[in-house]
């Protein structure tokens, strides 16, 4: 985290949030793009495979970039739909969230790939990883985002409506932004579980980090450097990430930053 | 205004009193929102029994009763945050029913302010003002600010306009619902209990807003325990009793003339506390 002392005390909470926020995806940026350079002085087995580590942590990277924003709108998705007024739409909600919080994601991950049509496997081993991880991240990411849109007081419904706001209306800009704001912390926690829970791709043969480390272990019979290079690859990656998401936090809680 | 079949000692004399208050100029003929029998039971208690009232263009009536006696039930049938089981309510010639364009067009002619303020906590003052008016009355956001500016002048509060409701008193946030409110032009304003969760020392400052409202000619329905208020501002007070009109009439009789015990009762134990 960037201490708040670092920064000029003229500066607006917004801007410190904005400065936050660049400073650590260019600090992602640079990782990624140095990572096979840095890896490339260190001694066997490592320096030797290091440009097949910095590809892995792009795959990482990329399906989780995606799976998470994909599974933020599922969320919201589901959690309107879990708190819909209109029946059916409930149930389907609430069937996809106990489905997919009742079974392990390495089975989901596994079933997305087993989908057979016309002897062909319906989707890639990425695309299967990508829609496994997404629905699973999505249902945890609902059940944050539905706690959340039922913390917020009734009175800011009836607020909302007795200025003439239409259901939409009052949900867009009254009771969303709330709850979003609310749900952030475990939605963040889901994101980060989501970066280290993308390791399981690597049974249907995605190449990112853990599959990569899987191979440079059998070729040199040496696995703890290798598993300590990708602990310590992961490790700068959900540190990076917290740290964008506690400075959108800090943005976004109005009350306790005056 | 005598329709209720519960008319007591206290507003049978005065039918006098209410002809003289009908020939005010100020009094156009017809009401501007009407209550005829209307009922309402939360599960088997009974809140609202028959209810009939009408409310006149620029009066301010101010509603009194024990808690519990159905007094904010009423006012929040009148903008339908509660439903009513029987009867009719109907607000400048619309009729209240679970048709929703009905509802929504009536929520944008009447105002509501809650004793918890209800203000939104992630938007600022301005922003809180102008959401309303610009999602509904197709302002643009210069056009709803030069409004909200406006009103934040006429309650005080233009230094405020940029902060978030937390950073505000209790007594400026109940302020600023009233603006919040005003910035729809609603043809009348409800007022929910509004200074029951402030501070003594801020009673005063919404008051004092809620007098200069009052006299600018706006329609008003004050359910409150402020008797002062009701002596100084109201055209007429209406006292609850268990989801009844237990009496009706302009202040100044309906404060010298208490023929009735339980009224007695109730306005003695709120001088006691106050």
């Amino acid at each position: 985290m960037i201490p708040q002392s670092m920064f000029p005390p003229s500066w607006s909470r917004e801007k410190r949030t904005a400065i936050t926020i660049a400073v650590a995806m260019f600090t992602m940026v640079l990782f990624l793009f140095l990572l096979a350079t840095i890896l490339s002085y260190m001694p066997e087995p490592i320096g030797p495979a290091a440009k097949q580590f910095a590809e892995g942590a792009m795959v990482t990277v990329k399906l989780t970039i995606y799976a998470g924003l994909a599974g933020i709108v599922l969320g919201v998705l589901a959690s309107m739909g879990e708190l819909s007024s209109f029946l059916p739409l409930r149930w389907i909600s609430k069937f996809y969230i106990w489905v997919f919080r009742g079974t392990p994601l390495l089975v989901q991950v596994m079933f997305a790939y087993s989908l057979v049509w016309n002897d062909k496997s319906v989707l890639t081993e990425m695309q299967a990883a990508l829609v496994a991880l997404a629905l699973n991240v999505g249902a945890y990411n609902a059940v944050a985002i539905s706690g959340g849109i039922m913390a917020i007081n009734k009175g800011q419904t009836e607020a909302a409506r007795s200025l003439g706001l239409s259901r939409l209306q009052t949900f867009a800009d009254v009771i969303f932004p709330q709850a979003m704001r609310i749900a952030l912390p475990p939605l963040v926690n889901n994101i980060v579980s989501l970066l280290k829970d993308t390791s399981l791709a690597y049974v249907i043969g995605v190449v990112e980090l853990a599959n990569i480390a899987n191979q440079i272990k059998s070729s040199s019979f040496q696995p703890t450097p290798v598993f300590i290079t990708i602990g310590v690859i992961y490790l700068v990656l959900t540190t990076i990430m917290t740290q964008i998401s506690s400075a959108i936090e800090r943005q976004l809680d109005v009350e306790r930053h005056k | 205004m005598s329709t209720t079949p519960m008319s007591t000692p206290m507003s049978t004399p005065s039918t006098q009193a209410t002809d003289a208050a009908r020939q005010q100029p100020t009094r156009p003929d017809k009401p501007l929102i009407v209550a005829k029998n209307v009922n309402k039971h939360f599960g088997k208690f009974h809140v609202i029994k028959d209810v009939s009232t009408q409310f006149y263009q620029g009066e301010v009536t101010v509603i009194i009763g024990a808690s519990g006696s159905g007094k904010s039930t009423f006012l929040r049938m009148l903008n339908r945050l509660e439903t009513h089981d029987q009867g009719h309510i109907i607000i400048d010639g619309i009729e209240l029913n679970d048709n929703l364009k009905n509802i929504d067009a009536v929520r944008r002619e009447v105002g509501m302010v809650f004793q918890s303020f209800n203000l939104f906590p992630h938007l600022t003052v301005m922003d809180n003002i102008t959401l309303a008016p610009r999602r509904l009355r197709n302002m643009t956001r210069p056009q709803a600010e030069e409004v909200a500016l406006d009103l934040l002048k006429k309650v005080g509060l233009v230094e405020q306009a940029r902060k978030y409701p937390h950073q505000i008193s209790g007594g400026q946030a109940q302020r600023v619902a009233i603006a919040r409110a005003l910035a729809m032009q609603p043809k009348v304003m409800l007022f929910d209990e509004p200074t029951s969760a402030l501070d003594p020392e801020m009673i005063k400052e919404v008051l004092d807003v809620m007098k200069d409202l009052a006299r600018s000619g706006m329609t008003m329905i004050v359910v409150t325990h402020e008797m002062g208020f009701a002596r100084d501002v109201a055209d007429r007070v209406i006292f609850f009793e268990k989801g009844q009109i237990l009496a009706e009439a302009p202040p100044e009789q309906f404060f010298s003339d208490c023929g009735n015990e339980r009224i007695r009762n109730f306005l003695g134990q709120i001088v006691n506390q106050a």
